[in-house]
Parts: structure tokens; C-alpha cells; sequence
């Protein structure tokens, strides 16, 4: 049930992630002997791309939270609805123990009459 | 020492260091990466000798490289810190989670109490008889109230019940025809309401 925005500020994250391992691949491959040109380009054309999506992706959201906020505290909650959908549980819960008593006690009664009835012949 | 600031603050001056934060880290992060690129570039022997050239140029790297790990952090703290303030501030998310809990909450208590009211319906029948046999048994304890006689003293106090009379001409009929229980049985099914809303 997570919110729309919250998994896009998830994707944020490991796109995050990904600009930092693009940028230590391209300063890795700077450090051989001969780096590969098109390794490079693909890293640094990679690099960019996440940097402007990420760039992109916050501004957006911070632009949201200015229509959005206000200054007040929320004030919902599911308390009512939840107590009784408790309540609703523990009825059924008690009328199961109650058929259950009940069960026994015809069990019982019928062990008796079988009882007396083997007694009897 | 955050969250005191957070209160003071209003949201617009909050809002805008957030904004901030993210130009300065994004910036970093380019320019570092552009300065890590342009030294890694091989130049001819200038002022000093080669060797604390490239001791230079590595201590510089180094800390370039560390300047864009410590804007990339600076990043995901923002995100949390947006995650923070998108759970307790987005109202109109917040509103539709608690509306959506809400109905699922409700209709499972819905759906609970149709089922024991089913449950009732069924075993009103049976529980009938199984007083019927109970109480015309040799097991019965004669000193004891009976059920029907309990509720039905119940339901008069509450309401003069025309049904008292023929339910006790039933009784005292041991079989127990099946045309005369329907009289009987809206008796129990009330009764039966009685006995769960109890608890």
C-alpha cells in the first residue's frame, strides 16, 4: 500500500546510488594504461542522464510539498474502525468457544446414554 | 538538533533549504568529477618536478573523490529527509491511506457479523430441540429455571409478549411438531439476538 511518490523517492535512491558507481568507473578507467574511449563515453553519457533524472525527479517533488503543505499537524486516524472490527473478532471468537462447550456437552450426554444402555443389556 | 529546527522553521524557509541542498550537492558532484577528469589530463614538466606534480594530483584526486562521496550522502539524507516530511505533511495521501484502512477494516467487521448472524439463524433450530429434550429428560435438575422460562421472564419485562402463552402450550407437547416450532422460533431467534450482543 505504499504511496506513489514514496517508491519514486525509493527509485531516487538507488538512482543515487547509480551516478556514484558511474563516476568510480570512469575515474577508475582514467587510471589504466590505456583507457577505452567508448567505455568512457558510455560511463560519463550514463553519469549524465542519472544526474538530470535525479535532479529532475526531487525539484518536482519539492515543488508538490510547497503546493501541498501546511503548517498543521494531521489529526486522522483509524482507531474507531479498527476497535470494532476488533470487537467483531473477539464476538465470533467467543461464539466459537460457547459452540464448543455446547459440543462437548452433547458428547458427554450421549457417552452417559450409551453407558446406561450397555449397562441395561 | 534537526527536529528543533524543523519546528521553529516555517515550511517555505524549510522548503527552500531543501531546494538549496540539492543545487549545492548536484553541483558538487559535476564539478568534482569535471576537476577529477581535467587532472587526470597528462601535462609537460611545469614549475615543480614531476614527481610532486603527481603527488599534487593525486592528493587532489583524493580529496575531489571524497568531496563527491560526501554530496552524494548529503543526497540520500535529503531524500530521507523528503520521505520525513512527505508521510507527515502530504495530506492528501495521508487522508486516502486512512480512508482506504478504514474500509477494509469495516467491511471485514461486516462480513464477521453476517456470518455469526448466519451462524445464529442456523443453530436457533437445533438448539430448540436440543432444550426440548434436555428439559423433558430425567437429567433435569427441577429446581432449576429453564432457559425458555429465563428469556421469556427477560422479554416480558421488556415487552408484554402475546407469543408467551402458545410457546408454553407447545412445551408441554413432548413431540414437538415441526409446524408447531415456527411459533417457537422467532421466540429464540429474539432471544437468540439477546444472547451474542451480550458479551
Amino acid at each position: 500500500m505504499a504511496n506513489d511518490r514514496l517508491r519514486a523517492l525509493e527509485d531516487t535512491e538507488k538512482e543515487i546510488a547509480s551516478v556514484l558507481q558511474c563516476a568510480g568507473n570512469i575515474v577508475l578507467e582514467l587510471s589504466k594504461d590505456k583507457p577505452n574511449a567508448s567505455f568512457l563515453d558510455r560511463q560519463l553519457v550514463q553519469f549524465q542522464s542519472s544526474v538530470n533524472r535525479v535532479e529532475n525527479e526531487l525539484s518536482s517533488q519539492i515543488r508538490y510539498l510547497t503546493q501541498v503543505a501546511t503548517g498543521q499537524p494531521h489529526e486522522g486516524s483509524t482507531y474507531s474502525a479498527r476497535k470494532d472490527c476488533q470487537m467483531a473478532l473477539n464476538r465470533a471468537e467467543y461464539a466459537k468457544v460457547k459452540l464448543g462447550e455446547l459440543g462437548r456437552t452433547c458428547e458427554v450426554m450421549l457417552e452417559q446414554q450409551q453407558q446406561q444402555q450397555q449397562q441395561q443389556t | 538538533m534537526t527536529t528543533q529546527r524543523v519546528l521553529s522553521q516555517s515550511k517555505e524557509t524549510l522548503l527552500q533549504n531543501y531546494n538549496k541542498r540539492l543545487k549545492d550537492d548536484i553541483k558538487s558532484i559535476l564539478d568534482n568529477l569535471t576537476e577529477i577528469v581535467k587532472t587526470a589530463k597528462i601535462e609537460d614538466e611545469t614549475q615543480v618536478s614531476r614527481a610532486t606534480q603527481a603527488e599534487q594530483d593525486h592528493y587532489e584526486m583524493h580529496v575531489r573523490a571524497a568531496n563527491i562521496v560526501r554530496a552524494g550522502e548529503s543526497l540520500m539524507k535529503l531524500v530521507s529527509d523528503l520521505k520525513q516530511f512527505l508521510i507527515l505533511n502530504d495530506f492528501p495521501s495521508v487522508n486516502e491511506a486512512i480512508n482506504l484502512q478504514n474500509q477494509q477494516l469495516r467491511s471485514l467487521q461486516e462480513e464477521c457479523d453476517k456470518k455469526l448472524t448466519s451462524l445464529r439463524d442456523e443453530i436457533a433450530v437445533d438448539l430448540y430441540e436440543l432444550e426440548e429434550e434436555y428439559y423433558s429428560s430425567s437429567q433435569w435438575d427441577s429446581t432449576d429455571l429453564p432457559l425458555c422460562e429465563a428469556y421469556r421472564r427477560q422479554d416480558s419485562w421488556a415487552s408484554p409478549d402475546s407469543s408467551c402463552s402458545s410457546t408454553q402450550g407447545d412445551r408441554e407437547d413432548m413431540d414437538g411438531p415441526p409446524s408447531q416450532e415456527t411459533n417457537p422460533q422467532h421466540h429464540l431467534n429474539g432471544h437468540g439476538t439477546a444472547s451474542i450482543e451480550k458479551p
